[in-house]
């Protein structure tokens, strides 16, 4: 096949595109602020690098967010939110697909995604703390959210947010991959060797 | 949402902003988007919204459709007004009510973010609004060029992003159709507790992945067959000009930053 460098690019595009689509359609959870929202897509991400690798997974996220600020813009002029998503999305399945990896099976899958879940919601803890949130309050020129304020928004609002998404996320994706296992394995051997 | 998904926001039209290339306008809001942080005083704040309104009577956008690209941040700019309202206690106490007390500094801080607010959303809208998705994924290749020499592969990337463009308003019929196919089978996606409808979505990804797959496959082979062979050497079909007009944009932006940096304190 010569081709397959090509095909690959072309079927990153595609899932992008499908990513950004998804993502139009977000909700957010009802107890937690406006601005976290949950939406799928993460799935076709999560695709993406299983069946082409981590870069692929990562060009996915990429690509969805510059699309989604050519499309709807950002509040604040600076694409704080997506490069805010776009971290989120790669902590999340980075893990997913190593541990798959390692171990391709259901149970594999299962244990990435506890695995990406905690590194998504520890990660942007931490990013929310000591970047996302201050760039934002400094944008909007407000006085900083800081101390006591700050850890507990990001203990009470941020972490557990992100295990739920996490979660969410992981169901759907087991549902899918319950049945697109044949399929899913089939575009690896495909595009992986 | 159909004819939303082909074009974005992009509202076609034969302005002076309209007709600028690409490039310029994509470097004209990087540009501004910094420039914005210059102003200090009541004097640059108003400099930047009459700029503002300017570039707006110049693109000739009705003011409706940039209103409507504020709706999601309306809030967020109430919030922050108000936040500067109520708590920065500097300058002169202007009103006092009970436990509500307003001073100068916070009244002129709550403007200051109002019009750093509007000036961005408005900026940025305008570029979306008057450019297509498909000119500023060009115009993004071109100015991302110099970083080829840092092995960056550019012309790929633009190559996905437009790939992926062109490929949203096919998957929206090809989502709507699957909806309808699912629907004729009983499913029902729109009611019902968030458990279910989640739950309705999987049926709906998996056609939607097997036929992106298999699009790839006859997209990269129809692309061979037409002598495809990367960006080396590739002539294109959407020429981009710079124009007078473009060096003229620029020099206006340049002229804004002067004045800026000289008004501010």
């Amino acid at each position: 096949m010569k081709n397959m460098k090509l095909q690959k690019r072309i079927a990153i595009a595609m899932l992008s595109s499908i990513s950004f689509v998804l993502m139009l359609f977000n909700f957010p959870l009802p107890p937690f602020p406006a601005f976290l929202e949950v939406d799928f897509s993460d799935v076709p991400a999560l695709i993406a690098a299983i069946t082409m690798g981590p870069l692929a997974g990562i060009l996915v996220e990429l690509f969805k967010n510059v699309l989604d600020w050519i499309f709807s813009g950002s509040p604040t002029g600076m694409p704080v939110g997506h490069i805010a998503n776009f971290t989120t999305g790669v902590l999340f399945i980075l893990p997913v697909y190593f541990v798959y990896k390692r171990l391709s099976s259901t149970k594999g899958l299962t244990t990435g995604f506890v695995v990406g879940t905690l590194s998504m919601a520890v990660g942007m803890s931490l990013l929310n703390y000591v970047l996302f949130l201050p760039m934002y309050t400094y944008f909007l020129n407000v006085p900083a959210t800081t101390g006591t304020a700050l850890t507990k928004m990001i203990v009470l609002g941020i972490l557990p947010f992100n295990i739920i998404k996490g979660f969410i996320v992981m169901i759907i994706f087991m549902i899918l991959f319950n049945s697109m296992k044949k399929w899913i394995e089939k575009q690896r051997m495909h595009y992986l060797n | 949402m159909m004819e939303k998904m082909i074009f974005g926001r992009f509202m076609p039209g034969d302005s002076f902003v309209h007709k600028l290339d690409p490039r310029s306008k994509l470097l004209f809001v990087f540009a501004f988007i910094i420039i914005v942080f210059l102003a200090n005083n009541p004097v640059t704040y108003a400099a930047l919204f009459v700029f503002t309104l300017l570039v707006i009577f110049v693109s000739r956008i009705k003011l409706y459709f940039l209103i409507n690209g504020l709706k999601p941040v309306i809030i967020l700019m109430a919030f922050t007004f108000l936040l500067h309202i109520f708590f920065t206690k500097e300058g002169e106490l202007l009103y006092h009510w009970k436990f509500i007390s307003i001073y100068e500094e916070g009244l002129k801080q709550g403007i200051f973010i109002s019009i750093r607010f509007l000036v961005l959303v408005f900026m940025t809208s305008i570029l979306t609004l008057t450019t297509s998705p498909i000119s500023i994924t060009d115009g993004l290749e071109v100015l991302l060029n110099p970083f080829k020499k840092l092995k960056l592969p550019v012309h790929e990337l633009a190559l996905m992003m437009s790939i992926s463009l062109r490929f949203i308003p096919t998957l929206m019929d090809e989502t709507d159709k699957i909806m309808k196919a699912q629907m004729a089978r009983g499913s029902d996606l729109s009611t019902g507790p968030i458990k279910e409808r989640v739950k309705a979505v999987v049926p709906l990804l998996v056609p939607l992945f097997v036929s992106a797959f298999k699009r790839a496959e006859d997209l990269a082979t129809a692309m061979e067959v037409r002598g495809y062979r990367g960006g080396e050497g590739r002539t294109r079909y959407r020429q981009l000009k710079w124009d007078s007009k473009d060096t003229l944009a620029i020099l206006l932006l340049v002229a804004m930053t002067a004045l800026l940096i000289t008004l501010r304190s």
